[in-house]
């Protein structure tokens, strides 16, 4: 890969190299080495009771569905303000990327969509990748809660999905040593697997969950994922209290679309994550009805479940709402806002299993603006008691 | 004045209810001030009769009380859902105030003050070196005082077009409330500066300068004199300023800042100071697009905001003569509905403000009109158009 670089720009190569050795910036001391990262304390952006937010809308349906959020928030007065910011997918520049950074560190917390990173080119990395590495996102949670009324193969799922967000396959390591050859790595740190296994076991622990279940190849990979696993082992033995038990990813892809209910807590490395997270979401109802929650020790990022650009269906009006209006509500929730929370939470449950109002991709017939109507409507008409 | 109430409330409130829907939607202007989410260029309002907000109402030294009567007519003439919880509060009447923690009880519980101003007399009679509208500060954390110096359309000045922000420190600097006499006439008086207070107040005014859609921040200091205490101010405001490459930073003394105030004050958009400059800067700013009665402020801790005029005079030579200007303490409350997700009632105040100013018919004695303070809010109340 190097050599096909070299062929193709043998100028820019060595400029990067240079200014590579010179200024470092944080995302490549985090890439080319792995630790836990210590951020600087910056003081929150919390004013008169409100919060300032970091919004990225993304590409795809990312906008529409923002605007949602929005009028949502309004209908709600849920006291947060929006600092959005839009990256453009079609340049190689990172300009916009580093200010989307700067401002999360900022705020503290960010809402986004899926942001669409174009470039082929080897030296432009995925801007999604790059956020979490760069914050320190190290937990990605996916809470997988069956919604009754809508049609799917199994029901009465609630597992919640923890997944190492910032290492392993996702490290971004690859090279061609010599030609058709490429060697990608897939790094696996004590220190992250240890933060993510006490994090797992701490959130199982406060939310009162019974078992945790730790995914792992380590039959192939006995020294990556046999460190994930002996250290995950480790910690659980801290909390008797809570069952754990682990299981191989192969066969927990199997269980999962055979007897899902088996499943409580389960923790995994960054590609195991993927894979499962969009096991269960096709399992209760697709990509468009759950949110996913990034944690660093500093900063939050909230998003849809399973992160899909959603192109194909962007300005057709038929994007499901509900995953992203349920990303603000968690955030909602991390601010401390649970009343305002509650209610849209309950506004969403009420519109989409009570009412019926459901996109076609849950086999309904309504559109988005259908639905964000509808949870409105519920929203002006719940009773505030604060 | 109750006749015109009476022929004004069920006309408002006949067209609040057929526009409500409408009003949910109203668009605002680009730079309103705080404007729930100027950011997206909507209101945050929502309108329900039954959820009412509790606000705690200061009324204050001076011509306060006739001010917030003058507010407490027009929002019921708009029927804001607004219950004030008020509280009479001062330093120079210590006999009939509210105790201290009564005070920051309530406004810690309401999250919304809307409040006139304490007089601070020269002398103490109990010996404090702090002042009630510092220790309610302080208790309070209301570190950012936040005064929006604007012009006013019809109130005739010696410069046009002034549009900048003025963010004041005020629990630290030499409002520290430290002075002792070591050695008879030597008074030693102590300006604490922190690291930590320096950044958050720096912090404020850029996220401020970012959400109100405003392109530069100018510190003002004294570091030239002051190299350690200024300093350190100035230091902590480059280092935020590094987090935010779209927002133009510059310094300036505030000598040179107080004689370009008086110039060419249009260069001015978002100032960030310590305390004493602040209030200084303020008064300036305040006398530039029209006097004490004109401006309004805020102060914001992280969970509070205290609404109120943004130049601090009490103006007691004119207690119960009816010509105090309300226009400050009606802006006021138009920010405070702002904030509280009441956005379409805060607009429809602003704008009959802006209205009643513009038309020039009705103004009080300090801009240069006859009225008194009942014939403006009758004024205001007169001009109040729900928006669409």
């Amino acid at each position: 890969m190097a050599a096909r670089i070299f062929m193709k720009r043998p100028l820019e190569l060595g400029k990067t190299f240079r200014k590579a050795s010179t200024n470092l910036s944080a995302f490549e001391i985090q890439h080319k080495s792995p630790l836990v990262k210590k951020q600087q304390k910056i003081p929150v952006a919390l004013y008169g009771g409100r919060h300032a937010v970091t919004m990225l809308p993304g590409s795809g349906i990312g906008p529409e569905l923002m605007a949602y959020v929005r009028d949502v928030f309004r209908y709600a007065g849920a006291p947060v303000d929006f600092e959005t910011i839009n990256i453009n997918p079609n340049t190689d520049e990172s300009d916009d990327l580093i200010h989307a950074i700067t401002s999360i560190k900022r705020n503290g917390v960010a809402i986004k969509g899926n942001i669409e990173t174009k470039s082929e080119d080897t030296e432009v990395q995925s801007r999604n990748v790059a956020i979490r590495n760069e914050l320190d996102l190290f937990i990605n949670v996916l809470n997988c809660k069956s919604y009754p009324g809508v049609k799917c193969r199994q029901s009465n799922i609630d597992i919640v999905i923890i997944r190492q967000n910032t290492e392993g396959e996702y490290a971004m390591l690859e090279h061609e040593s010599v030609h058709g050859v490429v060697e990608s790595m897939k790094i696996v740190t004590q220190s992250n697997s240890e933060r993510v296994a006490r994090w797992a076991f701490e959130y199982a622990k406060r939310h009162g969950r019974k078992k945790v279940t730790i995914v792992h190849k380590a039959n192939i990979m006995k020294l990556s994922d046999g460190l994930f696993l002996e250290t995950s082992r480790r910690i659980a033995k801290e909390y008797p209290e809570i069952e754990h038990n682990d299981m191989i990813i192969d066969n927990c892809c199997m269980q999962l679309v055979s007897n899902p209910h088996q499943f409580d807590v389960m923790i995994m490395t960054n590609l195991y994550g993927s894979i499962v997270s969009n096991v269960i979401c096709g399992l209760i109802g697709g990509a468009g009805l759950l949110s996913g929650r990034n944690y660093g020790d500093h900063y939050a990022v909230f998003e849809p479940g399973t992160r899909n650009t959603g192109t194909a269906i962007a300005g057709k009006n038929i994007a499901n709402p509900i995953a992203m209006l349920n990303a603000s509500v968690d955030m909602l929730e991390h601010l401390g806002h649970q009343q305002h929370a509650d209610m849209i939470q309950q506004a969403i449950v009420k519109t989409i299993c009570e009412d019926n109002i459901q996109t076609p991709d849950l086999g309904g017939h309504h559109s988005s603006s259908d639905v964000v109507q509808r949870v409105i409507d519920h929203i002006v008409h719940s009773d505030r008691t604060w | 004045m109750t006749s015109l109430y009476l022929r004004n409330v069920p006309r408002i409130l006949s067209q609040a209810s057929a526009k409500q829907y409408q009003c949910l939607y109203a668009a605002q202007g680009a730079r309103n001030f705080h404007s729930t989410a100027s950011n997206n260029n909507t209101t945050g309002a929502i309108e329900r009769p039954d959820t009412r907000t509790k606000c705690t109402l200061i009324p204050g030294d001076g011509v306060g009380p006739e001010l917030l009567n003058s507010v407490i007519e027009v929002f019921r003439a708009a029927s804001v859902p607004v219950d004030f919880e008020t509280y009479f509060f001062s330093e120079v009447n210590p006999t009939l105030s509210a105790p201290l923690n009564d005070v920051v009880a309530s406004i810690s519980r309401n999250r919304v003050c809307l409040k006139g101003i304490l007089a601070s007399p020269d002398a103490s009679y109990s010996g404090e070196l702090q002042t009630l509208n510092m220790k309610l500060r302080t208790s309070l954390d209301l570190y950012a005082n936040v005064v929006h110096v604007k012009s006013l359309p019809g109130v005739k000045t010696r410069h046009e077009n002034i549009d900048c922000v003025i963010i004041r420190e005020q629990t630290e600097g030499e409002y520290s409330a430290l002075e002792h006499e070591s050695v008879t006439g030597v008074v030693e008086c102590l300006k604490i500066v922190t690291a930590k207070k320096s950044e958050r107040i720096a912090k404020f005014a850029f996220d401020y300068a970012t959400k109100n859609n405003r392109k530069k921040v100018t510190a003002v200091h004294k570091a030239n004199i002051m190299k350690l205490g200024d300093g350190l101010f100035l230091r902590s405001c480059e280092e935020i300023a590094k987090l935010y490459p779209k927002i133009e930073f510059e310094k300036m003394i505030v000598d040179n800042c107080t004689m370009q105030m008086v110039s060419k004050p249009q260069q001015f958009d978002v100032m960030v100071m310590p305390n004493l400059y602040g209030n200084i800067v303020d008064n300036i700013g305040s006398g530039l697009v029209g006097g004490a009665g004109v401006v309004s402020g805020a102060s914001y801790s992280a969970d509070t905001v205290v609404f109120e005029p943004g130049a601090r005079h009490t103006f007691s030579e004119a207690v119960g003569k009816n010509v105090a200007n309300p226009t400050a303490m009606l802006l006021c409350s138009a920010k405070l509905l702002n904030h509280i997700n009441l956005g379409a009632y805060g607009s429809m105040i602003r704008n009959s403000v802006d209205q009643v100013l513009k038309d020039a018919k009705v103004r009080t004695k300090d801009i240069g009109g006859q009225a008194s303070t009942q014939e403006f809010t009758r004024a205001i109340i007169a001009n109040l158009k729900p928006i669409n």
